[in-house]
């Protein structure tokens, strides 16, 4: 084993450890980030399974397979984060909206 | 349907200078008038003080199309006949609001668009890089709901009884001008649009909508494809 290695996977445990703590997710989520977690200890502790993967996509060394999977995956998790902003935005839009409405409501009792 | 079961929706932000003067005319003519400050900093909401009118008070400020629904969601639980667009900034001619109920009374259309290049004199009043950005504007509603109109951002409109019990405002921003019309679409409603004069004054001018804001309508369009 090299240095690198328990380092590695220290941080991604720790990352996932933060993940549960702080965020309420649905079982998929988690199953997906435990998956990931697993998938990328496995390549740590043997970094040779992802050169052979690579040499069957025929993109030459792990690292650049890996490097070609991160564009697209981040741009998803770019579009899950906005999805989810824009519905947090329309939650809130909602709660302002009928925040107005009963306002006005109250003060049109208090007029009569 | 009588002038009171038509609500004309203002939706009010910072313009404390001329939204008074802008509704006068409005309660004058015996609409009920559902002003909604969409969180006003500059005490829009104080201009009003004294008249008779439904103020409605955003506690953040959300975006116009966020405001053109609350006041829509207003008119619906008080059993609107119509509903008005009508910007506070004063570019629209309150008299006109008359003009166009008359296809919608008569029944022969859903909604009724307003349109400054429908004449010669309205389009040539118009400056010319906001005739460039709403040229622009067109073709990018055009491209985004398949109704090929001749102005898509005048926010002067009139909804029917129908169309407003179908039409829900998604987008709080401006592009809510092009979701109105993929909306009309969509539920295959009758629309007609109708000249309408807009009045740029030193006032309107020094404030309009920046360049940029078009690009912000555009983003908001992809995103509303991509998550509706």
């Amino acid at each position: 084993m090299i240095p690198i290695q328990p380092i590695l996977v220290v941080l991604l445990l720790s990352s996932v450890g933060l993940y549960f703590a702080k965020f309420r997710s649905k079982v998929w989520d988690r199953a997906i980030v435990v998956s990931l977690f697993a998938a990328a200890t496995l390549f740590i502790m043997q970094p040779e399974l992802a050169n052979r993967l690579a040499a069957v996509a025929g993109v030459g060394r792990g690292a650049d397979l890996f490097f070609y999977i991160t564009i697209p995956g981040l741009g998803f998790v770019l579009l899950l984060v906005l999805s989810r902003i824009r519905k947090l935005e329309q939650q809130w839009t909602q709660v302002v909206r009928e925040l107005a409405l009963v306002r006005a409501e109250i003060s049109a009792g208090e007029r009569r | 349907m009588s002038d009171a079961e038509i609500f004309v929706i203002v939706p009010l932000y910072n313009e404390a200078a001329v939204v008074r003067e802008t509704v006068m005319p409005l309660l004058k003519a015996g609409y009920t008038v559902v002003v909604v400050d969409d969180g006003s900093s500059d005490g829009s909401s104080k201009a009003l003080e004294g008249l008779r009118l439904v103020l409605l008070r955003h506690a953040v400020n959300l975006g116009q199309g966020a405001a053109l629904e609350t006041g829509m969601t207003y008119a619906r639980r008080r059993g609107a006949k119509a509903v008005v667009h009508f910007d506070a900034d004063g570019q629209h001619d309150g008299a006109q609001i008359a003009e166009f109920l008359g296809p919608i009374r008569r029944g022969e259309t859903d909604v009724v668009l307003g349109s400054r290049f429908l004449r010669r004199e309205d389009a040539a009043r118009t400056p010319w890089l906001r005739r460039v950005v709403l040229h622009g504007g067109i073709v990018v509603s055009g491209l985004f709901t398949g109704m090929w109109l001749t102005d898509t951002h005048n926010g002067f409109r009139v909804l029917s009884e129908k169309a407003l019990a179908e039409i829900r405002l998604r987008e709080n921003g401006f592009s809510h001008a092009t979701e109105i019309l993929g909306e009309i679409r969509r539920r295959k409603l009758r629309y007609v649009e109708m000249p309408a004069a807009i009045r740029y004054g030193a006032y309107a001018k020094a404030k309009g909508q920046p360049f940029w804001n078009s690009f912000n309508i555009l983003i908001d369009l992809v995103m509303e494809k991509l998550f509706r």
